[in-house]
């Protein structure tokens, strides 16, 4: 496996590398075996990258644990790499729903980018950029759909007004970071809406960084489990804390609702806290009427949306001028609730994008920084202007151990492919990157030279295809899901048919079950030799295990000549010398299963007339009848006539049948056939001196008797004519 | 992480996985062998199935023969000898594992064994205690009884040099992992033992023309060629220009690239891309995963450790893995 990227380090290198930094990881791998342990241990690499370990124990102890004693030793088992994602998703079966959805979606882009390239190919044309974008932009929302449902969407409940937060499950990091990759590189058609994407975007998954720095959303989660004991929330710090920073990460209806928990909403209090409630009120009017730049909202969610700049523009300038004018009303001053008032302003201000304010109220630099497209700057004039602001974020926000999704960001924006790739493939796993380099090379031609590259220190390939290759092995580990790795592999041009090849033949194919998804995996991807070899295998399993049959089946499907032909020998020398044997029954079945075949290979079609004939001889050296003699006679012919009697049995025919050459009562053969027994046996003697010759086990004078008998029958028939 | 897949019996010191990791042969202080086998080809768990004895010394090393010769093993015994066992069901009788052949023996010690891979035929190459190497040939691919002597050799460049008494101690070979008719036959062979010309690693190659053996490369630097070598391994390549083959000498883990073509000398030219100190560690084994992208050794400090590439084509040491209770 390659190793993963690091850091983004000077232009000429693509992975900055010194072997002094590097220190390999040490992983513990538990045995539970009782000391003394042999230092020797043994090791073998399974399917895909999963490793055994074989670890003995020191086999001259005297062990006095009567349950420890018979245990020699322990063979384990370790899946490197891929645990990772595990991590991200740590329920197996949901994994693997992830893993064998995705299948689909990748091999229909494949297929849509060969057909695309096809085309262009025979239109002379470069192939449709917008075209392929919407594939991308298809197959990244199945992928993302299969990563889970959006789930944490900070929603207001009419049911219990003191909920203001409705915490779900914990959303998954790697739908964050996939959902990410969609905004900036799938999605290219709504690049203005970045923005209110962003927006949405941590609104789903701010939870998660969570673990690791605070943020707006366990700020909510703590002021809600404070909220049932607080009578008066007013004259809570928490309570504005909790509206100011949910305002400045665009949460505005959880802020309206918090608003509408406001004392003077109260219906005792209405009459002598009358102002204060008016501006409390305008305020979150003035926060559910703030102009979007997006296209709708969901249900549930406060704001005006905007389609266009200039409309959006115009109601932009519109709502600040409504803001600034409340803010230098003269209401202010009959507000007598000094709390409501400050924070009121304070809430004015994070709405006319003051700095300060913003930074105060938000937790993280990435909150901070939707902050200020909400607030400050609704529209993005570039990835560099939004990497350079990031920049600014941080540096107002810093922070020591950057969250793996806050390192993402900053790849994205910093435009830098190899921080983005060592991110996803670091933290996110080889299911990751495999699926994710089609969006970050839509369109990007400074992604695309990186990834397909074909690089000499990866033996000739891609990074891309390497990435692949990787996800494949992981595959390939698991019984459960080596099958969908072919159509990964088949999708690398260089090394996948070779690692598919591999992978086919370290199946346990004597399983019928196997073999067969084996053989139909071969025959889709036309890898003929590979599957011959697998039905040579199970061939040659059930032939040493008793099942000759299926041996022979398994072997005609191979073609396996050499084997085959092994076999017949075995079964002629059986014929030959067992005809009236009882257990020749047994051997039938094989001779018929062997003759049905014939044609292709094994050529046994003829063993049959060999019993017969075999069986007409016994008769003649039983009794001595001159019509069965001729009848003999007739059926050595039509044997050695038969095109499928193999060569090599010729000799041994003629031998069996001296007998029948020289048949006192008088020549059984006329000329004709006596002239083409003699030419079969010449071309036998010829095909010895040929290299594939097999020796038949025949006494030396075989040969010269069969020849003398020959001649003597041809001099009698030639008499006789 | 990792998940226990079979608890062996008592005196087990030495085992072996078949080509698809579905049995396991174990080999033990007394002499016998024991199989481990899986019923269901998605199931991780392995339990004996077989026990038989073969030697009245211990084993030393087990290995299986290739799948398309039937389910048998091949047993290296401290006796020296070397014998091949094979799975069969005969005449209605129960399956039981048969004895079909036996190499070398006190007179002859073997070393090492390793089975080669051509479609055509299966060819064994065995290393013995004095510095011989022997390639045997099967006669019939039904039957494991019948082996040819193809080829005697010395692991020596120059073949016209012979040592007389050499005197080995342990011998490594691996095959070229490429299972094609259309390449040559080939092997690596490197050995530890007093004689500093035959231990460098040498990659064998049969000459079809000639039916001959023949030295194609060294994998030694000039200075480093007379180096004990404790193992070698030859990468599988899935498309890669180059053949990639991992050595381990007394002093260092060191990666090999091999031009899979000759140049215009008709040579394969040869360069060490990695270079690892051992520290004291005699390394014992070495494996290449099946893409032949990492590299698993293990050695006397009873550890397992991960070597792979970046990006760069730089290796370096990935991960060490730490037996632990």
């Amino acid at each position: 496996m390659p190793g993963l990227l690091t850091g983004s380090g000077d232009s000429s290198s693509l992975v900055p590398f010194s072997p002094e930094l590097h220190t390999p990881a040490v992983y513990p791998l538990h045995h539970g075996l009782k000391p003394p342990i042999t230092p020797r241990l043994s090791i073998s690499w399974s399917s895909g990258n999963s490793l055994r370990v074989s670890v003995f124990r020191s086999p001259e102890t005297t062990n006095t644990i009567e349950d420890e004693a018979e245990v020699g030793g322990k063979v384990v088992e370790l899946k490197l790499s891929g645990e990772d994602v595990h991590s991200e998703v740590n329920d197996a079966v949901r994994w693997r729903r992830i893993v064998y959805g995705s299948v689909s979606p990748f091999a229909h882009l494949q297929n849509k980018k060969n057909a695309m390239a096809a085309l262009s190919e025979l239109q002379h044309s470069a192939p449709s950029q917008l075209e392929w974008s919407k594939y991308v932009l298809e197959y990244s929302k199945e992928i993302n759909s299969l990563l889970g449902n959006r789930k944490s969407r900070p929603t207001s409940l009419i049911e219990d007004p003191k909920t203001v937060l409705k915490i779900d499950e914990e959303p998954s990091s790697l739908k964050a970071a996939w959902e990410l990759l969609e905004i900036f590189y799938a999605n290219k058609q709504s690049q203005s809406w970045i923005p209110e994407q962003l927006v949405d975007w941590l609104t789903d998954y701010d939870s998660l960084f969570s673990g690791q720095v605070p943020t707006v959303h366990l700020r909510l989660v703590e002021f809600q489990a404070q909220l049932i004991n607080i009578q008066t929330v007013e004259n809570e710090a928490a309570y504005w804390q909790a509206i100011s920073s949910a305002l400045s990460v665009g949460w505005l209806d959880i802020v309206v609702k918090l608003l509408r928990l406001h004392g003077s909403y109260q219906l005792n209090q209405l009459g002598s806290r009358e102002t204060e409630n008016g501006l409390v009120e305008a305020v979150a009017v003035l926060i559910s009427k703030m102009p979007r730049m997006r296209v709708d909202l969901p249900d549930g969610k406060l704001g005006e949306c905007c389609y266009n700049k200039s409309d959006f523009m115009k109601a932009w300038e519109k709502w600040r001028a409504q803001i600034t004018k409340l803010d230098c009303s003269a209401y202010w001053l009959q507000c007598s609730h000094h709390q409501t008032k400050e924070n009121l302003k304070n809430l004015l201000q994070i709405m006319l994008g003051n700095i300060n304010t913003l930074t105060n109220a938000t937790c993280h630099w990435v909150e901070l920084y939707i902050a200020h497209f909400l607030y400050i700057r609704p529209f993005t004039s570039g990835l560099e202007s939004m990497h350079v602001l990031a920049q600014k974020c941080i540096q107002l926000k810093p922070i020591s151990t950057p969250h793996k999704l806050m390192s993402l960001i900053i790849g994205i924006l910093g435009e830098n492919t190899e921080v983005i790739l060592a991110e996803c493939s670091k933290s996110f796993g080889p299911w990751m990157i495999a699926h994710a380099t089609e969006l970050l090379t839509a369109g990007n031609i400074q992604a695309e030279i990186l990834l397909k590259e074909e690089r000499h220190n990866l033996g000739g390939i891609s990074i891309e295809e390497s990435h692949r290759l990787v996800y494949a092995q992981v595959l390939s580990s698991h019984a459960l899901t080596w099958q969908i790795a072919p159509v990964y592999l088949i999708s690398c041009m260089k090394h996948g048919v070779g690692l598919l090849e591999i992978l086919l033949y370290k199946q346990p194919v004597y399983h019928s079950q196997v073999l067969l998804k084996n053989i139909e995996i071969c025959r889709l991807y036309e890898l003929d030799s590979v599957s011959a070899n697998a039905m040579k295998i199970v061939g040659m399993h059930h032939w040493k295990h008793g099942r000759k049959g299926s041996g022979i089946f398994w072997l005609q499907q191979a073609r396996d000549e050499v084997r085959l032909n092994r076999i017949a020998q075995k079964l002629f020398d059986f014929v030959g010398k067992s005809i009236s044997d009882e257990s020749f029954e047994q051997w039938e079945g094989l001779i018929e299963l062997m003759g049905t075949e014939s044609r292709t290979v094994g050529g046994l079609e003829f063993l049959h007339k060999y019993r017969d004939f075999k069986k007409s001889l016994q008769q003649v050296q039983d009794g001595v009848a001159t019509d069965a003699a001729r009848k003999a006679g007739e059926s050595l012919i039509s044997i050695m006539k038969n095109p499928s009697t193999p060569q090599r049995f010729w000799l041994p025919l003629l031998y069996d049948s001296l007998k029948l050459l020289t048949w006192q009562e008088g020549p059984l053969l006329n000329v004709s056939q006596c002239n083409l027994l003699l030419n079969k046996l010449q071309e036998s003697t010829v095909a010895k001196l040929r290299p594939d010759f097999v020796e038949v086990g025949l006494p030396p004078h075989a040969l010269s008797s069969v020849r003398a008998a020959l001649a003597t029958n041809l001099g009698r028939a030639i008499l006789e004519e | 992480m990792e998940k226990s897949v079979a608890t062996l019996d008592k005196g087990a010191i030495c085992s072996s996985w078949n080509y698809c990791g579905q049995r396991l042969s174990t080999g033990m202080i007394d002499g016998s062998i024991a199989i481990y086998d899986t019923s269901d080809p998605a199931s991780s768990s392995f339990t004996s199935t077989f026990k038989f004895k073969v030697s009245e010394g211990s084993i030393v090393k087990v290995l299986w023969v290739p799948p398309e010769y039937g389910d048998a093993i091949a047993c290296i015994c401290s006796n020296g000898s070397l014998s091949i066992w094979e799975e069969l069901a005969e005449d209605s009788e129960p399956v039981q594992w048969k004895q079909c052949k036996t190499f070398g023996g006190s007179m002859d010690q073997v070393l090492d064994a390793q089975f080669g891979n051509s479609h055509s035929s299966l060819k064994l190459t065995v290393a013995y205690a004095n510095g011989i190497l022997k390639v045997y040939e099967i006669l019939d691919p039904m039957d494991l009884k019948n082996w040819q002597l193809q080829a005697e050799l010395q692991n020596v460049t120059d073949s016209v040099t012979k040592f007389g008494k050499a005197s080995c101690l342990s011998a490594s070979i691996s095959w070229n992992p490429q299972r094609s008719d259309t390449c040559p036959a080939s092997f690596l062979l490197g050995l530890n033992s007093d004689t500093p010309q035959l231990n460098s690693p040498k990659v064998w190659e049969f000459d079809q023309d000639h039916q001959r053996w023949l030295p194609v490369a060294e994998l030694a630097d000039h200075d480093d060629k007379g180096d004990q070598v404790y193992a070698v391994a030859w990468a599988p390549n899935i498309g890669r220009p180059y053949e990639l083959m991992a050595v381990a000498t007394l002093k260092s883990i060191s990666i090999w690239q091999m031009a899979s073509d000759p140049d215009i000398d008709g040579r394969l030219s040869v360069e060490k891309i990695a270079t690892f100190p051992c520290h004291n560690n005699q390394v014992w084994q070495m494996e290449w995963d099946m893409s032949g992208m990492t590299l698993a050794t293990t050695g006397s400090d009873g550890r397992v450790r991960l070597w792979q590439s970046n990006l760069n084509g730089v290796w370096h040491e990935q991960a060490i893995i730490e037996p632990t209770m």
